[in-house]
């Protein structure tokens, strides 16, 4: 283990590209915890004159259309879909790890109805799912999360099964059922440590995509409602006023694509140091 | 090869009537009360029960919910996706003139990426560990990371308020000329491009350096054939494998993005159609585009996988042997 | 002048996490004439396939030839252009890779594999190129050649598609024939065939070879020459008969003494804890696959022929019984019967008087501690997110409760049996040797304190000075605690040297037992004879296989998947 590790270690930080991912990350995770004690007013309140500059003495990043700190809110601004995206990812993630070890070890009918169940997931693109749940259930933060774990789980599914799948036919498995094992202990003791490096690159690649998504969603009104500051709406807020003030538009911009950017290059060196090949997991929708 | 085939055939036509039931279940079941979901809250809320029943019935809503589903299914599946409910025009009429100048756009899209991905995947792949790679890997990186609506936005000021060479917003009517469409598509096709010449590029450089890492390729270099007969007779063929394997996902993820530049560029196709329908609540015509979205990424992955049965002999004899 | 002259070949590989540079290959030298038959032979990792590949100026990623000078025909093919090396490969030195299925491109059709190296060098049109193909693959003799032509790799048997690789490779009649393990992937049979094809070709074309093994009795059969290489470097070279017979370096008596031969008399008086009565009693036993449940009324519907068609045995308590056959004779099945993941179609499976045949999947946990099984790979076999301790304790918590310090001092205790230091508890199953994999494995097994012990190929992942200490610290322990031992193997060399009885089996059918030194010496039936003659190279093997045995070419198609091939 110490050496494989050691191995990778070796190999995140020989790429460049894989050390300004990291970094980015981490900015933007430690801004998003920490951002409530550093905002110089409250993310919401109206405080200035609508519309000032970048640079005016008392607000940083100027104000948006209708007065309130624009710094403030950026930095605000990420906490809501990161959030989203991660506890969503992470539900999918792990169902998905027992759900697709458990498919590929049991197979049979089990496994086709698995499959069925993913094959039409992946039909549905990304936007239509979630429009489908919003008109049935209704805007909030909750259905956001919930409907983002659904939308994730089958993919995550296909990508741990096929890793599974390459474990299954080995004889260590064998080895176990001879041993008169449960399936549940083959399952969980003996499949899935070796399924792990996926796991956590699924979890990387996807929650990317997944904040990549509510910010698509919350641009086009679909996902977090005002007045909570969120970058993705931020920018739609703003598109009438990209004439006087482009910079509404690009400092949100800016934000969102800073962390996406990180997170991919932060997951791709991660896939790269486990041997594991980012390109297949990657996920646009 | 033709077993194979059909066989591939039952799969998406199995997929599709899953999706309707998907669709169906999300809906008007799963929500509870079907009628939530029509209505508004402060709507109902103003209704005597009398009229609450009277608008269930009229609605449909007093049937069994599997009554319900075959007979919308049954309905769908010929192109009757019923009619609005504010004022009771066929839901077809209404996105009939979207869809098409939606396809039109992801055809535009689909033309110009798929081309410009593999040249550049094959590049990358070709070049693997050296400096064209790196750029491009980097490149396709952050390609890939930037949201659809900021790329459109940064064109939009760009290209329309910095220099403007383009309106800001398009503004014609959703029964406007193919040429007049396509005359305003070159700002949101290109958004949706970069986004996905980035991911495929990627596909396919991995499975070309996949195949070129091969036992075949070794051997055939070993055997005297000159490099470019290598890629193009070994490699190509079995680099494409991978990437079609990713066309479903290619298809939903262009779905999604035209939904996206439709609202950044106010194209008149059916991303538009798709947020002010739910906005005004109009169910079926949700549910329509919902459908009709997952049918199109279905066969662009029986497409897809026919492609693969064509390419490769040993998918076929497994296929035909099931 | 000698057509290939290798002086001082340096080739170095660069770690790519660390971008040092290591020497895989560190000053070999050898001439071969033009006729003249080279053997290189050395343990996996020695460098012989990078030499086999940097004949031809080529080295896979990473690679680098770093020093010395490889003359062909008084050319140093290191200062050949592009061009000049395209020239070079293929046309006057061709290479036949270790396995033809993953080396023929699996989307082409195998005749237009061919067809492509004929039209490149020698300007053929594409009728003239298909007709040079047949006539390459009538003289490889594959059957059929015309249907050949069109089939897919994957629709060939391995030995048709080694003799697909070896007519591309003699297209255009090279002056020199380089094989890289041509035959590890096929059966010992199949193997025979296509090293028999290999000398006449050479005989006939007067083609120099260099042949790249691991395997000594193969080199003595196919070349007059040998090196024998140990870590990039040769230790030992000269007539091939005369390294064979007389070593004279420490490594190459190792070697040689490692190897296990048919033909050698069998060990005089083995140690035996057999006491007679009937362990394991195996009684007309047959199976057959059933056919998977399908939604497809396409499907097509085969009556395939039973993996295992009435065949009995007996294991008597601490005794060794050892299982001979070629892929498809159904050894596999008969295993995974008598470990219980398979139920019999018929017949009866007895173990120390209890009936064991029918109670698939619901065997006692006494039972399944009293049967262990020792497997082929054990890098397969041991789970590699586990470190040794957890392997070895496992079994003990769940056949006897042991847990904790107890469990933890019987693993080291296990590992000390199989000569392991107890350090490697902490370790995974990747940190160790081929050879420490494969003792850990056996100490699990013997964690169960089992009855009998099923062996699975054990050696046939191993190098050969390995195989011999594993077999050793087996049959020590297996004499300490008198455990009886099912000894499963398609090398015969190995089966003599640890088994007190053995059973032929061709194809599903039992076609010969008894004890190992009247079998040898003496087989009754013509597989058996086939079989042996293979294993020992001996020179009239072609008059054995032919002769005596009319199911010969039948033997080809066994070898192969059942339902591909045929379409």
């Amino acid at each position: 283990m110490s050496a494989s590790s050691s191995r990778a270690i070796q190999v995140l930080t020989h790429s460049p590209g894989t050390m300004i991912g990291v970094v980015l990350v981490m900015l933007h995770l430690a801004v998003a915890v920490f951002a409530p004690l550093l905002i110089p007013y409250g993310e919401t309140q109206l405080v200035g004159a609508p519309l000032l500059a970048p640079g005016h003495p008392d607000f940083l990043l100027g104000t948006d259309a209708i007065g309130r700190d624009y710094f403030s809110r950026l930095l605000m601004g990420g906490r809501t879909s990161i959030t989203v995206a991660m506890v969503g990812v992470l539900g999918a993630v792990l169902f998905a790890t027992l759900i697709g070890v458990s498919a590929a070890y049991i197979g049979g009918l089990y496994d086709d109805v698995v499959m069925r169940i993913v094959d039409t997931k992946l039909s549905m693109p990304g936007i239509l799912f979630v429009s489908l749940f919003v008109i049935g259930f209704g805007r909030s933060v909750v259905v956001l999360t919930i409907v983002i774990g659904i939308s994730y789980f089958p993919g995550a599914v296909r990508t741990i099964r096929a890793q599974a799948l390459t474990q299954v036919p080995l004889d260590y498995v064998k080895a176990a059922r001879l041993r008169g094992e449960s399936a549940l202990s083959v399952i969980l003791r003996e499949l899935t440590p070796n399924v792990a490096e996926v796991v956590v690159v699924e979890f990387a690649i996807r929650t990317s995509s997944a904040i990549l998504i509510v910010s698509a969603l919350s641009f086009l009104g679909l996902g977090i409602s005002p007045p909570t500051p969120d970058w993705g709406l931020m920018v739609s807020e703003s598109v009438n006023q990209i004439y006087a003030a482009p910079w509404l538009v690009l400092l949100p911009a800016a934000f969102i694509s800073s962390l996406v950017v990180g997170l991919n290059f932060a997951s791709d060196g991660l896939a790269n140091a486990l041997g594991l090949d980012a390109a297949r997991g990657l996920h646009r929708s | 090869m033709l077993r194979a085939m059909l066989r591939r055939l039952m799969l998406s036509v199995l997929i599709i009537f899953l999706v309707a039931v998907f669709v169906f279940l999300a809906t008007e079941v799963l929500p509870g009360d079907a009628l939530d979901v029509y209505l508004s809250e402060d709507d109902v809320a103003a209704m005597s029960a009398e009229d609450i029943e009277k608008k269930r019935r009229e609605l449909g809503l007093d049937v069994p919910a599997p009554v319900r589903f075959f007979t919308w299914f049954g309905k769908a599946i010929v192109g009757d996706f019923g009619t609005t409910i504010v004022d009771d025009i066929p839901v077809t009429e209404i996105i009939v003139n979207p869809l098409l100048n939606s396809l039109l756009l992801g055809g535009v899209i689909t033309a110009i990426t798929i081309p410009v991905a593999f040249l550049i995947g094959a590049g990358a792949g070709y070049w693997r560990g050296r400096r064209p790679d790196a750029v491009i890997s980097t490149a396709s990186i952050i390609g890939y990371s930037i949201p659809d609506f900021v790329i459109g936005m940064v064109l939009i000021i760009v290209f329309a308020v910095w220099i403007p060479l383009f309106p800001a917003v398009i503004t014609i009517f959703n029964d406007a000329p193919a040429s007049a469409l396509l005359a305003v598509s070159l700002l949101p096709a290109a958004t949706v491009i970069i986004g996905h010449v980035a991911h495929l590029s990627r596909l396919l450089r991995a499975g070309f350096i996949e195949a070129m890492n091969s036992d075949y390729v070794e051997r055939a270099r070993l055997s005297g054939i000159p490099e470019f007969r290598i890629v193009l007779r070994h490699v190509l063929p079995a680099s494409v494998i991978p990437t079609l394997n990713a066309m479903a996902l290619y298809a939903a993820g262009v779905l999604s993005g035209l939904i996206v530049v439709e609202k950044v560029f106010g194209y008149p196709g059916l991303g538009v159609e798709l947020i002010k329908a739910v906005d005004t609540r109009e169910v079926h015509v949700v549910q329509a585009i919902a459908f009709l979205g997952a049918v199109l990424v279905v066969f662009m992955n029986l497409l897809a996988d026919l492609a693969i049965i064509a390419l490769d002999p040993r998918v076929r004899s497994h296929v035909s042997q099931q | 002048m000698a057509l290939l002259e290798v002086k001082d070949l340096k080739i170095a590989y660069r770690n790519n996490a660390t971008g040092e540079q290591s020497l895989a290959v560190d000053g070999v030298s050898f001439t071969l004439d033009r006729g003249e038959t080279l053997g290189i032979v050395g343990e996996s990792g020695c460098g012989k396939s990078t030499i086999a590949r940097a004949l031809m100026a080529y080295c896979r990623p990473g690679g680098e030839i770093v020093g010395g000078q490889i003359l062909f025909d008084g050319r140093d093919v290191r200062a050949f252009s592009e061009d000049q090396l395209r020239e070079l490969r293929g046309k006057r030195m061709a290479m036949v890779p270790q396995d033809p299925l993953t080396s023929l491109t699996y989307h082409m059709r195998v005749g237009a594999q061919v067809d492509e190296i004929s039209r490149i060098h020698q300007k053929l049109d594409a009728k003239a190129a298909r007709q040079h193909t047949l006539s390459l693959f009538e003289r490889t003799n594959l059957p059929d050649p015309a249907r050949t032509y069109r089939r897919y790799p994957h629709e060939n048997s391995g030995g048709q598609r080694q003799r697909v690789v070896i007519a591309g490779a003699l297209a255009c009649q090279p002056d020199l024939l380089i094989l890289d393990e041509p035959t590890t992937a096929l059966d010992t049979t199949t193997e025979m065939q296509v090293l028999k094809l290999v000398k006449d070709l050479r005989d006939r074309l007067g083609v120099a070879l260099v042949y790249i093994t691991h395997d000594l009795t193969l080199t003595n059969y196919m070349c007059e020459n040998v090196l024998v290489m140990l870590d990039g470097k040769v230790v030992e070279r000269g007539r091939t008969a005369q390294v064979f017979e007389a070593p004279t370096t420490a490594y190459a008596k190792k070697l040689v003494a490692a190897i296990p031969r048919v033909d050698a008399p069998a060990p005089v008086a083995q140690a035996s804890t057999r006491t007679g009565a009937a362990l394991l009693d195996v009684r007309n036993l047959t199976f057959r696959y059933g056919r998977s449940w399908s939604l497809n009324p396409f499907a097509r519907r085969t009556i395939d022929a039973p993996a295992v068609d009435d065949v009995s045995f007996s294991v008597p308590a601490g005794g060794t019984v050892g299982l001979v056959g070629e892929s498809g004779s159904g050894k596999s099945t008969i295993a995974n019967v008598v470990v219980g993941l398979l139920t019999p179609t018929s017949g009866t499976v007895t173990f120390d008087g209890q009936d064991v045949g029918s109670v698939d999947g619901k065997r006692s946990a006494d039972l399944r501690r009293r049967i262990q099984v020792v497997f082929q790979n054990p890098l397969s076999s041991l789970n590699p997110r586990q470190q040794v301790e957890t392997i070895l304790t496992r079994p003990l918590q769940v056949f006897f409760g042991i847990t904790g310090g107890p469990a933890r001092d019987r693993a080291a205790e296990l590992l000390e049996q199989m000569e392991l230091s107890p350090d490697l508890l902490r370790r995974y199953p990747r940190q160790l040797s081929g050879g420490q994999q494969q003792r850990v494995a056996v100490a699990r097994a013997f964690a169960a304190k089992p009855d009998l012990l099923l062996c699975d190929e054990i050696t046939s992942a191993l190098d050969v000075s390995v195989q011999a200490q594993v077999l050793a610290l087996l049959k020590d322990i297996q004499l300490k605690t008198g455990t009886a031992c099912l000894f499963i193997s398609h090398d015969l060399g190995v089966v003599k040297q640890v088994c007190d009885e053995v059973a032929v089996l061709q194809k599903g059918k039992l076609v010969e037992s008894g004890r190992p030194a009247d079998v040898f010496a003496a087989p009754s039936h013509p597989y058996t004879r086939r079989l042996i003659a293979a294993a020992s190279r001996r020179e009239d093997y072609e008059d054995i296989a032919s002769g005596q045995d009319a199911a010969a070419p039948a033997l080809e198609m066994a070898s192969s998947t059942p339902g591909k091939g045929q379409t």
